[in-house]
């Protein structure tokens, strides 16, 4: 009998605990709250952006950017109803950047690079608060500033999220604000300025649908106020008919911006995997229009390995005062031969591979990346020479405390 | 069920019945506005709602349907909270030595406790082919009935399971006072606000409109299980709804009825059903060894167990 209770009082102790797993018990389960263990996690990744044909540029360095960031991430609770995220970043950057085009031998678009003293760094720190009102609500609020050589921007925000577990439907909300000061260092290359200043405005709405235990939707409709400054003092522009042809990058003073992001992700049973498959549409008042589709396959292989193959395709059209070069000044006075500006598309590829150990997850990360404006939906007359083609290698890890 | 009709003065105290899990439910919550009893059980209602749709057998577009729809052909992959489920299913198994298995249910179509007929053996023999947990390739996050026909049926755990959520949403709300009752399975989240306990009737399982027994509960899960629920007496024997996997028949000589107190009604139920499957001699064995508070009443209408022995 002494035998038997032992046996049956393990029986207890096996039934309890399976039960606490369970999510509607131990409270896990569709309810918003904070981080219940803190996470650090780190990520290196290289970015290098490929040289320009030769035939495309002209003086300067066709070495172009290359850009090694170290991202260093902290959750943790404070208390029942709070968490904190913290995110530094530390970029540095070197090589040179595309500055001005000007006609070739035939008319066609040249890129002169700038030299390739710049090197600068960037300190950038993001922090989060979220408070877990009850199960179904969160408030928060994001403070944020970066600072670089010629450059310091601060940003605050404040965010809302709404469950409503019975419509399996959130309802986001929020606004933000951002204070970017612009001190462009005189090196090289000639600066048009020798302070600015930008602020942008910001505000969100959002919905997501969970549709069933496998399928879930979510979309946003975002708006963005900019004003000031919101040139690059470090392009120049070319306007043949003048006697001194290179000006300064000159873009109005305004700009509203409009996006609309619907995602959409569904888990496939029969093969362990999930179908990610988002589309994002841009437009603004610099008559630029941007499509957006990226399609990401998600394979588990066991239950601590995981394969993503993403997919994306972008095209735009160009801001209305854009030109590879001018032949004589606009009415108007603007002037940009930045190659973000102009009409083209681009394809990417990122290959990711995860593998959980216990307590840590690791990563490991390439994309390739390459931007012409035959890939884009309409027509291109003129290629922008200063398009760029890049690799982004990066590793890091996760770990659950 | 005793039902206080007053209130101390700084608490509101309400009932609010619903219906769900295929019966009659009732939240009875002291809070200190009638809008915060009113938003614990909304918020409480919709957690029983979304496990039932979620377990739901009778639901095309469970979870439950699609492992189902499966048997004997692919795998399902499972979310997190199904996984935990399947997993505690797994262990109530082991436990119970196999009496205790959520493939059971397909037994059902061999029993018909209204017709007051027997099923032949052939038919009872045919569908015990498609019972057993030990066919069930559960390799989380994967599960597949190995045959054509079998089914998977959580209606022995799950309305356990949703009292337990429905009063920790409760509880997550505030709510420090009160208890969750879904179809005869409780959890009581606290004690009255004066710290008296809540009385709770046991049924007598030939009258089950009267109580055999009342106990005190300050906190935690009740749950009860017996011969009373569906039956049918032919020739003088008594069949009830509760099927012994192994057998396909109900049990025979087994407890009348069993009520077991623990700190969740999950872990109560899985201990009632348990003892009602082992028989009379094992079933109280069971009981007396799993260390739960807990009551049996046998065929012959004799009481017994740690609840009755201490008077309570």
């Amino acid at each position: 009998m002494d035998n038997n209770k032992k046996a049956q009082s393990s029986a207890l102790l096996a039934l309890t605990g399976a039960a606490l797993a369970l999510p509607g018990i131990a409270g896990k389960a569709h309810a918003a709250a904070p981080v219940s263990e803190p996470v650090l996690s780190y990520h290196a990744t290289r970015y290098s952006e490929a040289r320009l044909d030769s035939d495309k540029h002209l003086g300067g360095d066709s070495e172009r950017y290359e850009i090694d960031t170290h991202q260093l991430g902290f959750a943790s609770a404070i208390g029942k109803q709070t968490d904190i995220q913290l995110d530094l970043m530390v970029e540095s950057m070197s090589g040179a950047s595309p500055w001005y085009v000007q006609p070739g031998a035939n008319n066609e678009p040249v890129q002169a690079m700038s030299g390739a003293s710049i090197k600068e760094e960037r300190v950038d720190l993001q922090s989060r608060f979220n408070r877990f009102v009850n199960t179904e609500t969160v408030a928060s609020l994001v403070l944020g500033y970066s600072d670089e050589d010629d450059y310091s921007a601060a940003n605050i925000g404040f965010e809302f999220e709404k469950t409503l577990p019975q419509n399996q439907l959130t309802v986001t909300a929020g606004m933000g604000y951002s204070d970017d000061e612009l001190e462009p260092t005189q090196g090289t290359t000639a600066v048009s300025v020798t302070s600015a200043e930008k602020d942008s405005l910001s505000a969100f709405v959002g919905l997501g649908f969970i549709l069933n235990a496998r399928t879930a939707v979510q979309t946003s409709l975002s708006i963005t106020d900019q004003e000031g400054f919101l040139s690059d003092p470090y392009k120049l522009a070319y306007i043949a008919s003048l006697a001194n042809p290179l000006v300064s990058d000159n873009r109005p003073n305004d700009r509203r911006q409009w996006v609309w992001l619907t995602k959409f992700r569904h888990y496939v049973p029969s093969v362990n995997a999930a179908v990610h498959a988002d589309y994002r549409y841009f437009d603004d008042d610099w008559d630029i229009e941007s499509h957006t589709l990226e399609l990401g396959w998600y394979q588990n292989l066991g239950n601590t390995l995981r394969v993503d193959s993403v997919l994306r395709y972008y095209s735009q059209t160009a801001a209305y005062f854009y030109a590879p070069f001018y032949l004589s000044p606009r009415s108007d006075g603007l002037a940009s031969s930045d190659y973000r500006l102009s009409p083209y598309g681009a394809l990417s590829l990122r290959l990711r591979v995860v593998k959980s150990l216990g307590p840590w997850q690791l990563s490991a990360q390439w994309e390739g990346y390459e931007a012409k404006a035959s890939h884009s939906l309409k027509k291109v007359d003129v290629e922008s020479p200063g398009l760029v083609e890049f690799n982004t290698f990066s590793i890091g890890f996760d770990r659950v405390f | 069920m005793t039902k206080p009709d007053s209130h101390s003065s700084d608490h509101v105290y309400e009932s609010i019945s619903f219906h769900a899990m295929g019966g009659p439910c009732e939240l009875k919550l002291y809070a200190p506005t009638r809008g915060a009893v009113q938003a614990a059980a909304d918020a409480a209602i919709a957690e029983v709602q979304r496990i039932e749709k979620s377990y739901s057998r009778y639901r095309d577009d469970s979870i439950i349907s699609a492992i189902n729809n499966a048997a004997g052909k692919n795998f399902t992959a499972v979310d997190e909270e199904t996984a935990a489920l399947l997993d505690y299913a797994h262990a109530a198994f082991e436990q119970s030595d196999g009496l205790f298995d959520i493939t059971s249910g397909v037994l059902r179509g061999a029993w018909d406790f209204k017709s007051g007929v027997l099923p032949s053996q052939k038919r009872v023999s045919a569908l015990r082919q498609k019972v057993g947990w030990q066919k069930v390739e559960w390799r989380p996050p994967n599960i597949r009935l190995q045959q054509a026909g079998m089914e998977l049926d959580f209606g022995g755990f799950g309305k356990e399971y949703a009292a337990d959520a429905a009063a920790r949403v409760c509880k997550e709300q505030g709510i420090e006072h009160g208890l969750v009752e879904l179809g005869g399975d409780i959890h009581v989240i606290g004690p009255h606000p004066d710290g008296s306990p809540w009385r709770v009737g046991l049924r007598d399982p030939r009258e089950p409109e009267k109580a055999i027994h009342i106990i005190s509960v300050r906190q935690g899960g009740l749950a009860s299980s017996g011969d009373y629920e569906r039956f049918m007496v032919v020739e003088g024997r008594r069949y009830c709804h509760i099927l012994n996997p192994t057998t396909g028949w109900p049990v025979t000589e087994a407890l009348a009825a069993v009520s077991v107190l623990a700190p969740l009604c999950l872990i109560a139920g899985t201990g009632a059903t348990v003892a009602m499957l082992k028989g009379e001699q094992r079933g109280q064995e069971w009981l007396a060894a799993l260390g739960l508070p807990h009551m049996w009443v046998t065929s012959t209408g004799e009481l017994g167990g740690s609840l009755v022995a201490a008077g309570r």
